[in-house]
């Protein structure tokens, strides 16, 4: 790697429905808590990039959001980069903050994201996140995300890999991590019976499954190795970063995005799936995270739903998966989701996750998806991250 | 051909999506590596070449997966059915599916329907049906932003 980058700081407003609190708001809990974090005021910042999916049809503020919330904070006059990438925006931006420092451009960036999806009139909400796909080509089909994931589980149904009682048995986990997240939108414990017997929403899904409307916001500092020395506490470093747009589904097969992102990412670290300790994947719905460890690599294709069984993704498990809840219960606000997760894998490598931690992680991943171009993600992210210091 | 002939392809809003005589979708198929895609793209998204020609794709297809919808959209009454469709010499597409009653015989083979503005997938051998769908809800290419 050319240049070390470091996660210096990172902060959150908790995910949920914060029906009096506007944009900026939500954004200004996040990025103090960024900066305080990172040990720097608004001057610190040299650059941001800023990550909102649905403003424009959801408040109006079609163009310049990011400047509109940074003010609140302090930070104008450098230069803001607006980043909209579906349900992937946040960790588009931390993405382009690591190739801002590491092509010299900055030593100090800003990634923040922020989404308010309570509105008045839900359809309007179900409307901008429809546009996450190619309207030219799907409007007026009805296809929403959880028909899509729910087209994707079917078919792990119908060839017997995956047990409806082990799309329950995960929506049941995320909820048991969610309970100990703080930040989380979701902090209540299911049962798998309730899971099953919640409303059907898109065969094979159940509303319990299901990540839902969202408000929140989640900020990182990203700064050059260095560059804001914090004595006596790990050091996070990123130790790949790959990205992908979505492409058109070869009839024959072929790997994901996901999968792509991941071997990318591997080769970067210089490291394999068997060396992640913990990760945050993106469950929009909770089960998706089965279909998720097989891309990734965690376990062979086929073999999610028998990995999920053996324990391996509890949080006392061998690899830990969506520690914060997920996006089914820490919740999904689209711009803030990349971000939060990112945050999230920070503090489990520092150890700050209090009820949550798990046992002494050294390498994190997160894959954050976004959008649907008929068939595969239009927006994949995949980063490591590597605390650099021992556990003692 | 050269990629500067995709300059002077047809506007899309132009190009046909439909063989109402044929009864099938038409889109793009690749001269060159013999990619498909549904509709038409101006350039071939494998190779990246420009011969592209517009073609009727087989009636036939395979019904990969498929999910029933619970929650009603405009235009749109629950439950309605999507799925993903391997055509048989064309790309993968998603669209409704009308008059499928087992859901379990999913994969099986599956045979589209279009009228002039939409299409839509039966399950093969059914009798052709008399366009008993629901929606009219399609967005001009202005909101589309195109
Ligand atoms: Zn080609």
């Amino acid at each position: 790697m050319a240049e070390d980058v470091v996660v210096a700081g990172v902060g959150m407003h908790p995910f949920g429905r914060h029906s009096g609190r506007s944009l900026k708001d939500l954004a200004r809990v996040a990025g103090l808590r960024a900066l305080l974090d990172a040990g720097i005021g608004p001057q610190g910042v040299q650059m941001v990039y800023s990550s909102n999916a649905m403003a424009g049809m959801l408040q109006g503020q079609e163009m310049v959001r990011g400047q509109t919330v940074l003010r609140e904070i302090g930070i104008e006059g450098v230069p803001v980069v607006n980043v909209e990438n579906a349900c992937a925006g946040g960790s588009t931006a931390f993405a382009q903050a690591v190739m801002a420092i590491r092509s010299g451009a900055a030593d100090v960036v800003l990634a923040i994201g922020f989404e308010k999806m309570f509105v008045a009139d839900r359809s309007r909400t179900l409307d901008a996140l429809e546009s996450a796909a190619d309207l030219d080509v799907v409007a007026g089909l009805g296809i929403q995300f959880t028909a899509v994931y729910g087209m994707r589980l079917r078919a792990r149904l119908a060839d017997g890999s995956i047990a409806r009682q082990d799309l329950a048995d995960v929506a049941v986990k995320s909820h048991a991590n969610g309970v100990r997240n703080p930040y989380a939108q979701h902090r209540v414990q299911v049962t798998a019976a309730q899971v099953l017997e919640s409303r059907a929403i898109a065969d094979p899904l159940t509303l319990l499954m299901c990540s839902s409307i969202c408000d929140g916001a989640a900020a990182v500092v990203l700064a050059r190795g260095g560059a804001l020395p914090q004595p006596g506490r790990p050091t996070v470093r990123v130790l790949a970063s790959a990205s992908t747009s979505g492409f058109t589904l070869d009839p024959a097969g072929g790997p994901s995005g996901a999968t792509l992102c991941a071997q990318r990412a591997y080769e970067q670290a210089g490291a394999g799936p068997g060396d992640v300790d913990v990760a945050e994947v993106h469950d929009a719905m909770a089960p998706a995270e089965l279909l998720y460890a097989e891309q990734l690599g965690f376990c062979p294709p086929g073999d999610g739903a028998r990995f999920f069984r053996s324990g391996a993704t509890a949080l006392d498990g061998r690899l830990p998966i969506n520690p914060s809840g997920g996006l089914a219960s820490r919740g999904h606000p689209v711009g803030a989701t990349g971000l939060a997760q990112l945050a999230e894998l920070t503090w489990q490598l520092r150890g700050e996750a209090g009820e949550r931690q798990v046992h002494r992680p050294r390498i994190a991943l997160a894959q954050n998806s976004g959008g649907w171009l008929e068939g595969e993600s239009a927006a994949v992210n995949v980063h490591l991250l590597e605390r650099t210091q021992r556990w003692t | 051909m050269d990629l500067a002939d995709a300059l002077d392809r047809a506007p899309t809003g132009e190009r046909p999506r439909f063989d109402l005589a044929a009864g099938a979708l038409v889109g793009g198929r690749c001269a060159d590596c013999g990619a498909t895609a549904w509709p038409a793209r101006a350039v071939c998204h494998r190779c990246g070449g420009a011969d592209v020609r517009l073609g009727t794709f087989a009636r036939a297809g395979t019904l990969v997966s498929c999910t029933l919808v619970m929650v009603p959209r405009p235009g749109l009454e629950a439950p309605y059915m999507l799925g993903q469709v391997r055509l048989d010499d064309g790309p993968v597409v998603f669209g409704q599916i009308i008059g499928l009653d087992d859901a379990e015989a999913v994969p099986c083979p599956v045979t589209v329907q279009v009228s002039a503005d939409r299409y839509w997938f039966t399950p093969a051998g059914l009798q052709e049906p008399t366009g008993e769908r629901q929606d009219e809800t399609r967005v001009s290419s202005d909101e589309t932003g195109g």
